[in-house]
C-alpha cells in the first residue's frame, strides 16, 4: 500500500504536481459495499414475488423513503405508477420469468412526495447453484435527462412536421398566385382549365392565363418554365406579367413572344440560364365563333377538336423556346373556331407521363388519338376526360401538368 | 381473411395426447404462447394441448394485423373460432388468461356447441371502476399505461428496425429476436391495450352456458379478488378457485398448482 | 439523384470538341457549364458538342446546349451537335431548335463539314 502510494506520488510529480495522489489512494480504498450503496445508479433486489429485499442508498435518496418502509413491506411494482405497474405485471414480469432478464425498460417511479421519476430499468434473475431462481436484481438509472431528450426529439419531429406543412402551404399559396384564381368568362365561349402539381413540396413551373384586351379581343397563354421551385416561380411570375404587359403594348402573338424573349434572354445572359416554352394566343370574336391566332415558342402543338369529333394539331413549325437565344424566331398559325369546336393547350406533363404498367411514355400522337375517340364536346368536357386520364396515370405523371381549353358552344346548345 | 392459413397466421402448436380431450390455451395481453411454457407440458400428459399466438403477438403473421380489425375483442374471439374450425376441434376446454378470459367468454357465447368447458384465469370483465363496481383502474391510469408504452417506443424501434428491414450482415439481431419473448410492436401493443383495458364485458358473463372455472390468485395487481368473485357470481354454476400465488400470471409464478387446477376441472366427467 | 456524367474537351484542327457522356440533368449541368467556361474559342473556329455517350438529357441539359451555342456565337465561332439521339432530336424539334443547331452523325463528320467562310452552320441569320 505504502509502496503503491509512493509510486503514484512519483507519477503525479511527473505529470501533475497538484494533489492527485491522495484521491487515487482514496479510490483504492473504495469498498464494494460503499460502491453498492452510493453508486451513481439505483440498486434493488426483490424476492421472486417482487417483495423488496434490498435497496441502495442512492435509490432511497431518489425516492425519499426510509429503508424500513420498503424492505419486506413493499413490492417493486408498488413503486411504479399505475400504468407502469400494469406494464410490469403483464409484460416485464413474464419476460423475467421466461428469459431471466429484461432490459432497457422506460418506467416511472413514484417518490414518497408523490412526484414521478422517469427511469430506465434493467433486471436479471439470480439463480442458486441448483438453478432455482432466487432473486430479481434491478438496476435503475435516472432517466430525467433521457426523458428531456426524448421530449426534445418528439418536439423536433413535430416541428419538422409543421415545417413541412408550412412549406407545402407556402408552395400551394405561391402556386395560386401564378395561376388565375378563377378563369375569366369570355362572352360567347366556354373556358376550362386544370392544373396538376407533380409535387406538394415545390412550386411547379407550368402556367396559364386568359385575360381581356381592347375591342372585345382576348389574350391567353399556357407554358412551362424549365426547372421548378422558388427560382422557377420567380421566372413564372416574370413571364406572366411580361406577357400581359406585352399584349397590351402590341397584341400580335409573334410580337408578344419577341418581347418575352428579350426580357428572358437578358436574365439568361445575366446568369439565370432558364428558358420557357409557351403558346401565346389572341382571340377575336367573329359571328358564330372566334378567330384564334397562336404563336408557339418551342411548345408542344395545340389541338383543335372539331364539332364532328375529328382532332388535329395546330402546328407552329420552328417556333423556338423562349429566352435561350437573342433573336429567337416564332411562327404563328390562325384558325377559326366554329360552333362545337374546342381548342386545347397542354403542357408536356401530360404527353410525357408514363403510361400505367410500362416504361412507355404517353405522346402527342397518343393524345390526338385519345381526343379523336373520347367523343368529348366542349371545353369543360375535354378537360374532364383529360383529368380522368391523368388520374389514371397515377404516379406516372412525373411533371406538373397544365391544361387550358376554349370552345364555342354547339349550335344545338 | 379466408385465403390465409389460420394455423400459420396464429403460429399454432399442438402437443400432448392425440386421444385426450382438447385444451385450447389463449394467452393474454403483453405476451404470447410462451406464457404457457411451464404449464403446457404438465397438461400434455393428459390432454391434447393447442397453443397459439393472437395476431400481433409472438410468432403470429403480423401482416394479418390491422388497427381497425383488432380494435375490439370480438376480432380475437372470431380468431379463436377460426382456429377451432380449421383444426376441427370439438368439445374444447377453452382456457383464457387475463384479457383472453373475456375473449374466451365471447367465443363461447358465439358458438357454445364447440366448447365443453371454460376456464377463466385471472379474469376481469372490466378494468375500469364504474359506480359500485371496482375494476381497479381509472381512465387516467389506463392513459398512463398507454403513455408508458409510447415511452418504450424509441428503444424498440432501435433494436427492431434492422430486424424488420432484413439486415443480412447482422444475423445476431435475428437470434436476439427469437430469444426475446413477449416482444411486441408498440403500435400493436397500443391497440391491444386499448381493446383490453377499455372494454366492458360484464354483460356477457351471465350468457355463458358451459361449465366454467374461475381461477384467481391471492394477490393480483391487475385483477383483484373482488373482481374474481364478481365473475364467479355472474356466471351461474361456475366454480371459483383462489390459488395461493402472487401476481397476475400464476402459470409462471405457480405453474404446478395452476396446471393442477386446470387439469382437475378439464378432466372431470 | 443525378447519375454519372463526364465531360471531355478535345482540341482538333477545326476548333474544339466537347464530349458529354452519361446523364445531363440539373445535378450534372453545372459540370458541363464549368467545362464550357474554360474553353477558348477563336473567331472562325468550330465548337462541336459530341453527344455519342449521352444517355439522358432533361431541360437543364437543353439549357447547356443553348448556352454552348450562345458561347460559340459570341466568339464568332461555328456550332454543331454530333450524334444526336432520336429522342433528343425529337425534343429539339418540339423546342424549335433543329434550325438552330447543325447536326452530324459524328464529331468527325462535323469537323469535316466545317468551312469557316460562308458557313451554313447557324440557321439563324
Amino acid at each position: 500500500m505504502i509502496r503503491a502510494a509512493g509510486e503514484t506520488e512519483n507519477a503525479a510529480d511527473d505529470d501533475d504536481p497538484g494533489g492527485v495522489a491522495p484521491t487515487f489512494s482514496a479510490l483504492l480504498e473504495d469498498s464494494a459495499e460503499d460502491l453498492y450503496e452510493h453508486a451513481p445508479c439505483g440498486y434493488l433486489s426483490t424476492l421472486m414475488d417482487g417483495t423488496i429485499a434490498k435497496i441502495n442508498t442512492t435509490l432511497l435518496g431518489w425516492l425519499g423513503f426510509e429503508r424500513a418502509e420498503l424492505i419486506g413491506r413493499r413490492r417493486f411494482s408498488d413503486l411504479l405508477t399505475v400504468g407502469g405497474r400494469i406494464y410490469y405485471e403483464t409484460h416485464i414480469g413474464p419476460m423475467l420469468a421466461l428469459q431471466g432478464e429484461a432490459g432497457g425498460l422506460a418506467l416511472e417511479l413514484r417518490t414518497a412526495a408523490g412526484t414521478q421519476l422517469p427511469v430506465l430499468v434493467t433486471s436479471t434473475v439470480k439463480r442458486g447453484s441448483d438453478g432455482d431462481a432466487q432473486l430479481i436484481r434491478i438496476t435503475i438509472f435516472d432517466a430525467r435527462d433521457r426523458l428531456a431528450y426524448e421530449r426534445e426529439l418528439l418536439r423536433a419531429r413535430r416541428q419538422a412536421d409543421e415545417e413541412r406543412d408550412r412549406v407545402r402551404k407556402l408552395a400551394s399559396t405561391l402556386q395560386q398566385t401564378l395561376l388565375p384564381p378563377v378563369l375569366m368568362t369570355v362572352p360567347g365561349l366556354q373556358t376550362a382549365a386544370h392544373y396538376h402539381p407533380a409535387s406538394v413540396d415545390e412550386v411547379g413551373g407550368d402556367f396559364y392565363d386568359l385575360f381581356p384586351l381592347t375591342g372585345g379581343t382576348w389574350g391567353f397563354f399556357l407554358g412551362d418554365v424549365s426547372g421548378k421551385g422558388a427560382e422557377a416561380a420567380v421566372v413564372t411570375s416574370l413571364i406572366r406579367y411580361t406577357l400581359r404587359a406585352a399584349a397590351v403594348f402590341e397584341p400580335e402573338p409573334i410580337s408578344v413572344l419577341n418581347n418575352l424573349n428579350t426580357v428572358l434572354h437578358e436574365r439568361f445572359l445575366a446568369g439565370d440560364a432558364r428558358f420557357c416554352t409557351v403558346i401565346y394566343g389572341s382571340l377575336v370574336p367573329v359571328p358564330d365563333g372566334c378567330e384564334i391566332t397562336l404563336a408557339s415558342g418551342g411548345h408542344p402543338p395545340a389541338v383543335v377538336v372539331r364539332a364532328d369529333g375529328t382532332a388535329r394539331f395546330l402546328h407552329t413549325p420552328r417556333g423556338m423556346l423562349v429566352g435561350g437565344v437573342p433573336n429567337a424566331s416564332f411562327t404563328a398559325v390562325t384558325t377559326r373556331l366554329g360552333p362545337g369546336d374546342t381548342l386545347l393547350l397542354y403542357s408536356d406533363g401530360l404527353t410525357e407521363a408514363r403510361t400505367t404498367g410500362s416504361s412507355d411514355r404517353y405522346s402527342e400522337e397518343d393524345l390526338l388519338a385519345f381526343l379523336a375517340t373520347a367523343n368529348a364536346t366542349g371545353a369543360a368536357e375535354v378537360i374532364r376526360v383529360l383529368t380522368d386520364l391523368l388520374r389514371g396515370f397515377g404516379d406516372g405523371v412525373e411533371d406538373d401538368t397544365a391544361l387550358l381549353a376554349l370552345s364555342v358552344p354547339g349550335s344545338d346548345s | 381473411m379466408s385465403d390465409v392459413d389460420v394455423s400459420s397466421r396464429h403460429n399454432v402448436t399442438v402437443i400432448g395426447r392425440t386421444d385426450g380431450p382438447t385444451v385450447l390455451l389463449a394467452h393474454g395481453y403483453g405476451c404470447d404462447q410462451n406464457l404457457w411454457r411451464l404449464v403446457a407440458p404438465v397438461l400434455a400428459k393428459t390432454f391434447r394441448v393447442v397453443l397459439f399466438d393472437h395476431v400481433g403477438a409472438g410468432g403470429s403473421d403480423l401482416s394479418a394485423w390491422s388497427a381497425d380489425r383488432y380494435a375490439t375483442l370480438d376480432a380475437y374471439a372470431e380468431d379463436v373460432l377460426e382456429i377451432c374450425a380449421e383444426l376441427g376441434l370439438r368439445d374444447v376446454v377453452l382456457v383464457g388468461h387475463s384479457v383472453s378470459a373475456m375473449i374466451a367468454v365471447l367465443a363461447v357465447n358465439r358458438e357454445p356447441a364447440l366448447f365443453a368447458k371454460l376456464v377463466l384465469l385471472t379474469p376481469s370483465p372490466c378494468y375500469l371502476d364504474d359506480g359500485d363496481y371496482r375494476g381497479g383502474f381509472s381512465r387516467a391510469d389506463i392513459d398512463e399505461l398507454l403513455e408508458s408504452l409510447d415511452s418504450n417506443y424509441l428503444g424498440w424501434s432501435a433494436t427492431m428496425a434492422p430486424v424488420i428491414m432484413g439486415n443480412p450482415d447482422r444475423p445476431e439481431l435475428g437470434a436476439e429476436l427469437t430469444n426475446s419473448f413477449c416482444r411486441t410492436d408498440p403500435a400493436i401493443a397500443q391497440v391491444f391495450a386499448r381493446a383490453t383495458f377499455l372494454s366492458d364485458n360484464r354483460a356477457d358473463l351471465p350468457k355463458v352456458g358451459v361449465p366454467t372455472l374461475v381461477i384467481q390468485t391471492a394477490q393480483d395487481a391487475i385483477a383483484s379478488q373482488e373482481v374474481g368473485r364478481f365473475v364467479h357470481a355472474q356466471i351461474a354454476g361456475s366454480e371459483l378457485v383462489t390459488l395461493d400465488a402472487i401476481g397476475h400470471c400464476p402459470q409462471l409464478s405457480a405453474p404446478e398448482v395452476t396446471a393442477e387446477a386446470i387439469s382437475a376441472f378439464a378432466g372431470a366427467r | 439523384m443525378s447519375g454519372v456524367f463526364a465531360v471531355t474537351t478535345r482540341t482538333v484542327p477545326t476548333g474544339t470538341v466537347l464530349a458529354f457522356a452519361g446523364e445531363l440533368d440539373s445535378g450534372t449541368a453545372p459540370a458541363a457549364h464549368g467545362a464550357m467556361t474554360k474553353l477558348s474559342l477563336n473567331a472562325g473556329d468550330q465548337l462541336v458538342v459530341d453527344l455519342a455517350g449521352l444517355e439522358f438529357c432533361d431541360s437543364s441539359g437543353i439549357t447547356v446546349l443553348v448556352s454552348a451555342h450562345n458561347l460559340a456565337r459570341g466568339a464568332g465561332a461555328g456550332f454543331a451537335l454530333a450524334a444526336v439521339s432520336r429522342q433528343l432530336g425529337r425534343t429539339l424539334d418540339i423546342l424549335g431548335l433543329t434550325g438552330l443547331f447543325a447536326t452530324y452523325p459524328t464529331a468527325d463528320d462535323a469537323s469535316a463539314a466545317w468551312s469557316p467562310a460562308g458557313s451554313r452552320e447557324d440557321g439563324v441569320v
